[in-house]
């Protein structure tokens, strides 16, 4: 018997400092020149039961890899995070943070280049240390941080004395508190956030075919978006969050279609017998890159939505496909083959420049990008398991999220949420 | 050659899975159907159980001669000439049996994109497909659902794991 399950998800009930989470970051390799910044531990003022922001933000920053992360202040470091949280009561802390420069000169006190000061219920002291790290991270970058974005992927749990079990869930950025949307014993793939993250289209196999489900993220309510014979998958909303692009093969061989969620009007964009999948919108939403192999092997081919006139943008090796634009709409991340591993790689839309990312010996895929437009999300297999990973668009930065209750794959980055 | 001879009872894969076959016959697209939790959202008709047993004593499942794995090359869709037997005599069996009904699963190794494997997996079971109807078969016996990559037949990622990956299964039989 089938049993699907949609979970509610409440965004802050579960807090806790979970050691437990699903995912947790391992940074593999930073870059060289990393900002180094002192952020020390909180002054707790009442009884605190031990939260301290500044471990958080700690990770957070260490994490980016753009940031040497010290906990106390020492010569060559020029930026300091001091802070101070005090139960008021209530379960309510004032939470209070400063981000100064670390050299005094003999005649000027350290310049405060930040400070702010929250009142917050407990359970949301973890999104708050997380808020702080956007700030530090925005200040001292120029880049507005993603350390309050969410990651939602899909896990499989194989068991040699169970059927296999398949689950949406939707962490922390840090991949903490993983909560999933959807519980099932039959596949599901292809997440696809609506650009103000308030839902979440995806490809479930539930009933033994494929259908395109939209689920609520905060209720977990979902409605049935397109359940056609054949293949229903990749959906891809476009920038507007008014309709979906996606794939039907009911006139004989995979196209790529437009669905207009309000009026159910369906409009095909390819019309041939070859593969077309994989669609994903421009951020202008003026046109849409989709996988096709008519020209023999799956490329990337971008199609203009007034003229619908499509061409070939890749060129480089024999197997490019997935692709994602980065927020600028500048570049477009893809899955890479040219005979070995698949990695991930890169495209440059104006100049047409194409650079490899990932340098693996396995599998690499399902590129997925962060909304600062700095870092990707891309499943790997590593130790002969699927797990998640973040690498930078410079190819610099690279992070392993280790999984820890089944193999994660199929990842997709929210937007930003607040 | 009678079907009445016995050869080998069919074994469904995963002999818990139930076939809602009404999918085949024109386009359903339900909108506004918003799923509680726990809602399955199933839609589910049966195929009016017109049993002729000329199937399996135990009533369930037709019998099938011969294979019903077919394997495929890297990145192919190309039916191996040594599987053209058993799938003719499949075509047999359901032309013999215009009400028997079977589903066609499409699977790829785990390579490359997940929904380009989609795909993949839907032209693998499509060629099986296609062989039954040209042998008289008629389209409505036959669904064709693909998985990509989404069910491995094995887990690892060596080539022989890869290898038996790519298949098309007849994966279920009504009738």
């Amino acid at each position: 018997m089938r049993k699907i399950v949609a979970f509610l998800l409440f965004p802050f009930l579960l807090f806790a400092i979970n050691a437990n989470a699903m995912l947790s970051m391992e940074l593999t390799r930073g870059i060289a020149s990393a900002i180094p910044i002192a952020v020390l531990s909180f002054a707790a003022s009442g009884n605190t039961s031990s939260q301290d922001p500044s471990v958080i933000i700690r990770n957070d920053l260490q994490n980016s890899g753009r940031f040497k992360v010290a906990d106390q202040e020492s010569s060559g470091i020029d930026n300091v995070v001091v802070g101070k949280i005090q139960n008021v009561g209530n379960n309510r802390y004032k939470v209070s943070f400063e981000l100064r420069e670390a050299f005094q000169k003999k005649s000027a006190p350290a310049a405060i280049l930040l400070k702010k000061d929250f009142t917050v219920p407990e359970q949301k002291l973890r999104a708050l240390a997380h808020h702080i790290s956007d700030l530090v991270y925005e200040q001292l970058t120029g880049i507005r941080g993603i350390f309050s974005t969410r990651l939602a992927y899909v896990v499989v749990q194989r068991s040699p004395t169970a059927p296999t079990r398949y689950l949406l869930e939707v962490s922390d950025q840090d991949g903490y508190n993983p909560r999933p949307l959807l519980t099932s014993l039959d596949p599901i793939m292809s997440p696809s956030w609506s650009p103000n993250g308030s839902k979440i289209a995806y490809v479930s196999f539930e009933n033994h075919h494929a259908s395109i489900y939209v689920e609520e993220v905060v209720t977990g309510s979902r409605r049935l978006i397109s359940e056609f014979p054949g293949i229903n998958g990749a959906p891809s909303w476009s920038p507007d969050g008014h309709k979906l692009a996606l794939v039907l093969s009911k006139s004989g061989s995979p196209n790529v279609y437009i669905l207009d969620i309000g009026s159910r009007q369906l409009t095909a964009l390819t019309h041939d017998f070859y593969i077309n999948t994989e669609p994903s919108w421009a951020p202008d939403g003026k046109s849409i890159v989709f996988t096709s192999n008519r020209g023999g092997n799956p490329q990337i081919y971008q199609m203009n939505l007034a003229s619908r006139a499509a061409s070939r943008i890749t060129f480089d090796g024999n197997y490019n496909a997935r692709a994602a634009f980065t927020a600028d709409g500048a570049h477009i991340a893809m899955i890479h083959g040219d005979g070995g591993a698949y990695n991930i790689g890169i495209l440059d839309l104006d100049t047409g420049a194409f650079r490899v990312l990932t340098h693996s010996d396995s599998d690499n895929g399902s590129p997925s990008l962060a909304p600062n437009g700095s870092m990707i999300l891309y499943d790997m297999i590593y130790g002969g398991q699927s797990v998640l990973a973040m690498v930078t668009t410079d190819g610099s930065v690279q992070i392993r999220l280790p999984a820890r209750n089944g193999e994660a794959q199929d990842p997709a980055w929210s937007p930003y949420l607040s | 050659m009678t079907f009445k001879k016995l050869v080998q009872a069919f074994i469904v894969v995963c002999g818990i899975f139930t076939i809602s076959a009404c999918s085949t016959t024109g386009s359903h697209n339900s909108d506004g159907k918003s799923g509680a939790a726990g809602a399955s959202g199933v839609q589910t008709a049966g195929l009016g159980q017109d049993s002729d047993s000329f199937g399996g004593r135990d009533g369930s499942g037709a019998q099938l001669a011969g294979k019903h794995t077919y394997y495929f090359d890297y990145d192919k869709s190309d039916i191996h000439q040594d599987d053209m037997p058993a799938i003719y005599a499949n075509a047999n069996y359901l032309r013999a049996h215009p009400h028997a009904t079977i589903t066609l699963d499409g699977h790829t190794d785990p390579r490359g994109s997940r929904e380009y494997n989609i795909a993949l997996g839907e032209r693998r079971a499509n060629a099986i497909a296609e062989v039954l109807k040209s042998k008289g078969v008629n389209a409505e016996q036959i669904r064709v659902v693909s998985y990509g990559a989404q069910r491995l037949a094995m887990p690892g990622h060596t080539e022989q794991d890869y290898q038996m990956d790519r298949r098309a299964v007849i994966a279920s039989v009504q009738g």
